[in-house]
């Protein structure tokens, strides 16, 4: 009896342990051309899957309307739980995969998702030719093979203003430079508005802060020598950056309460003008749409880029921004989900931007008559960017939690730098980048 | 014999397994970055002892535990007492106080943020302006005390349990010797309760150790990671791919609520001797 249980009980455990065992080891090593169908060709039977974010699973709607219609497939998107990356990333280390993806298409996000093993090269896509040249290359890439399709205009990091206020204050151009936009900030406050507004308690923004400052850096190829070790957080570059926001906020140019400020009461302090600017990203215009209708942002809100040499934006696509094909397997459906890359980028192309009211990014597409001025700025802009530490850097650390800390003074600068660069050479290294 | 097997086959597949890749893992480098998972010896260990996050993350997890658990106990204690004759408002008071143990953490969380948030409700009672959930020194005493208003009506019905099978005859003749009713209760009743105090410090202590829900729906771990408890950090790692040193993390966490449980049952249980 005892013996027949431990024999029970050892197989149980083998079972066990070989169904706990990695399930992305099995590397797919992939020589073939990828193959790319007709995107309107029939796929009857054929079932795919597409993972979102609670704020990108409605962006697909119209595409896979038109994909189903076209082609009998069938399309169905999964809202994964907010945080995104943290779920996916979860689900996919544990085997569990989808046939598309929304994901950010910076090399550290694809990094973080073993994109090598996990996802499939969209290489030679139909799209690329159609798409603005000097957009094409922008993103998705990771080393010299493309492993997402863009499908609207990435965020770029600068600055939101209301137009009212600038104007009520007798400012007539937008400033040419960061030391510019300091200036005007120090006018402004001498006449009793607050220049800029900071979230210190959602923290995220206020990275771009630092950011922003380190456009002219990166162009120089800062990220490339912080990527290799020749180049710390903790050298002057960075540190510097860090060290003049703090001295900006405690100048006093930003709201009285930076500590506690959430992102939602940002959005409002712009549109209200009780702050002349914000520095952040796409996804704040996002916010402001929910509050106004197009006829009012036109009116109230501009968007100009800022570095510290001129107008140099800092380009950081999202998630919402990209899609990412997986490898599952299943040669079929992988060839299915490439299909339907080609249809949205290719013959869905316009309903898609025309439903959601956004930038065209192909030459051929005319954009959608009602896209706010503030949007057409920063998409202007994006030509002429440089990548954020998210686009350029191997592994994404947490500066925004640590600059957080710096606001709520807990934190300075040195440390803020130190914390940020030992997390980085703790990523990069688990990411096997040379040199850490 | 047999009967017990698909029993034993769970606790082995759903807890014993895990546990064992929980210490197994923790030796590897596995991460969302790469496929192949090597082992690296005591790296994860090093890498995480030569950094202060660690040691803050932890002091702040026991601190916020022996918060958690006076506060509850406190509560629960307290509403014991005022509630255990069985009148029919005292009935309603406890369904009334057992509520929040059945809501869900995340709810009660939310709603305490909306709450304290600067201008909230709160403040607007008091008349004052304080962000409650920002204050680098006092927002984990306010998370605590949210834990503890959480979980008080299990600890205030594990101590009514306790008041209600004391003898009555005990108190009688404490009565008939002359004690005050003071005196009989600090001298006889709350002995007695011993064992529920046991039961009540070690599930709060060692349950609040583990906690995660409450401090992550209200401040996240925010203001500057003062409420940045263990589990907080393990989520935040896990989060960046870095697979391997959130299982260590895991694992320390483990063996601190194990080494603290020993002593603590220990010493409750010793003052149960007396009965």
């Amino acid at each position: 009896m005892k013996r027949v249980i431990s024999v029970a009980v050892a197989a149980l455990l083998l079972t066990a342990s070989a169904a706990c065992s990695d399930p992305g080891s099995t590397t797919t090593t992939d020589n073939s051309a990828t193959t790319w169908a007709d995107p309107t060709a029939k796929l009857d039977g054929v079932k795919l899957t597409i993972w979102a974010a609670q704020n990108s699973n409605t962006v697909p709607q119209k595409v896979i309307d038109g994909f189903q219609k076209a082609t009998g497939a069938t399309v169905q998107v999964v809202t994964i739980p907010d945080p995104y990356e943290q779920g996916v990333q979860t689900k996919v280390a544990t085997g569990d995969k989808p046939d598309l993806a929304f994901w950010q298409p910076t090399a550290s996000m694809l990094t973080a998702i073993n994109a090598k093993t996990n996802l499939q090269p969209l290489t030679g896509a139909p799209w690329l030719d159609k798409m603005d040249p000097k957009l094409k290359d922008l993103t998705g890439l990771l080393g010299d093979t493309r492993y997402a399709a863009l499908i609207t205009s990435p965020a770029v990091e600068g600055v939101y203003y209301n137009k009212q206020v600038f104007a009520a204050n007798g400012i007539t151009s937008t400033p040419k430079n960061f030391d510019d936009m300091v200036t005007l900030a120090r006018q402004l406050k001498a006449k009793g508005v607050t220049p800029f507004y900071e979230m210190g308690a959602d923290r995220w923004a206020t990275q771009w802060w630092v950011q922003v400052q380190l456009a002219d850096a990166a162009k120089a190829g800062l990220w490339d020598r912080i990527n290799t070790g020749k180049e710390k957080f903790t050298d002057p570059t960075v540190l510097g950056a860090i060290t003049r926001y703090q001295s900006l906020i405690k100048e006093g140019l930003f709201n009285s309460d930076i500590k506690t400020a959430k992102f939602e009461d940002q959005g409002a302090a712009l549109l209200n003008g009780k702050t002349a600017m914000v520095v952040q990203v796409n996804s704040f215009f996002g916010q402001l749409q929910a509050k106004a209708d197009t006829a009012t942002l036109n009116q109230k809100i501009g968007f100009f880029p800022i570095s510290p040499t001129g107008n140099i934006g800092t380009s950081i696509p999202d998630q919402s921004n990209a899609l990412v094909a997986f490898k599952t397997g299943d040669a079929k459906r992988e060839a299915a989900a490439r299909q339907l890359l080609a249809y949205w980028m290719g013959p869905g192309y316009q309903d898609f931007i025309t439903d959601r009211n956004t930038v065209s990014l192909e030459t051929a597409v005319p954009n959608p008559s009602g896209v706010p001025q503030a949007l057409l700025d920063v998409h202007a802009a994006v030509g002429s960017s440089v990548g954020s530490m998210q686009s350029l850097a191997v592994a994404n650390p947490d500066l925004y939690i640590n600059l957080a800390d710096m606001i709520a003074g807990t934190m300075d600068p040195q440390q803020v730098a130190k914390a940020t660069q030992d997390q980085f050479a703790q990523l990069a290294k688990a990411a096997g980048a040379a040199g850490f | 014999m047999w009967f017990l097997l698909p029993a034993y086959a769970v606790l082995l597949l759903f807890f014993f397994v895990p546990t064992a890749f929980n210490f197994i893992y923790a030796f590897t480098d596995w991460s969302s970055f790469k496929a192949a998972i090597n082992p690296v010896g005591l790296d994860n260990f090093t890498q995480l002892a030569s950094d202060g996050t660690l040691f803050r993350a932890l002091r702040i997890t026991v601190l916020y535990a022996v918060l958690v658990a006076i506060f509850q106990n406190l509560f629960g204690f307290g509403l014991a007492v005022l509630l255990e004759r069985d009148t029919v408002v005292n009935r309603i008071a406890r369904t009334f106080f057992l509520i929040p143990v059945l809501m869900s953490a995340l709810a009660v969380g939310y709603i305490f943020q909306a709450l304290l948030k600067p201008s909230g409700a709160v403040d607007q009672l008091f008349g004052i302006h304080y962000a409650w959930l920002a204050d680098t020194h006092w927002t984990i005493v306010v998370v605590a005390l949210i834990h503890a208003w959480k979980w008080m009506g299990l600890s205030m019905l594990i101590y009514l349990a306790g008041l209600k099978t004391i003898p009555e005859d005990i108190t009688e003749a404490a009565r008939i010797d002359g004690a005050s009713r003071w005196r009989s209760f600090w001298r006889i009743r709350v002995p007695m309760l011993a064992p529920a105090v046991t039961f009540n410090v070690a599930t709060a202590l060692l349950g609040s150790m583990n906690g995660f829900d409450i401090v992550q729906a209200t401040t996240g771990g925010g203001p500057a990671r003062t409420t940045e408890i263990l589990n907080i950090f393990i989520y935040r790692t896990f989060g960046q791919g870095l697979f391997a040193q959130a299982t260590t993390m895991s694992l320390v966490l483990f063996l601190l609520v194990a080494l603290m449980a020993f002593p603590v049952i220990y010493v409750l249980r010793k003052r149960e001797a007396i009965l």
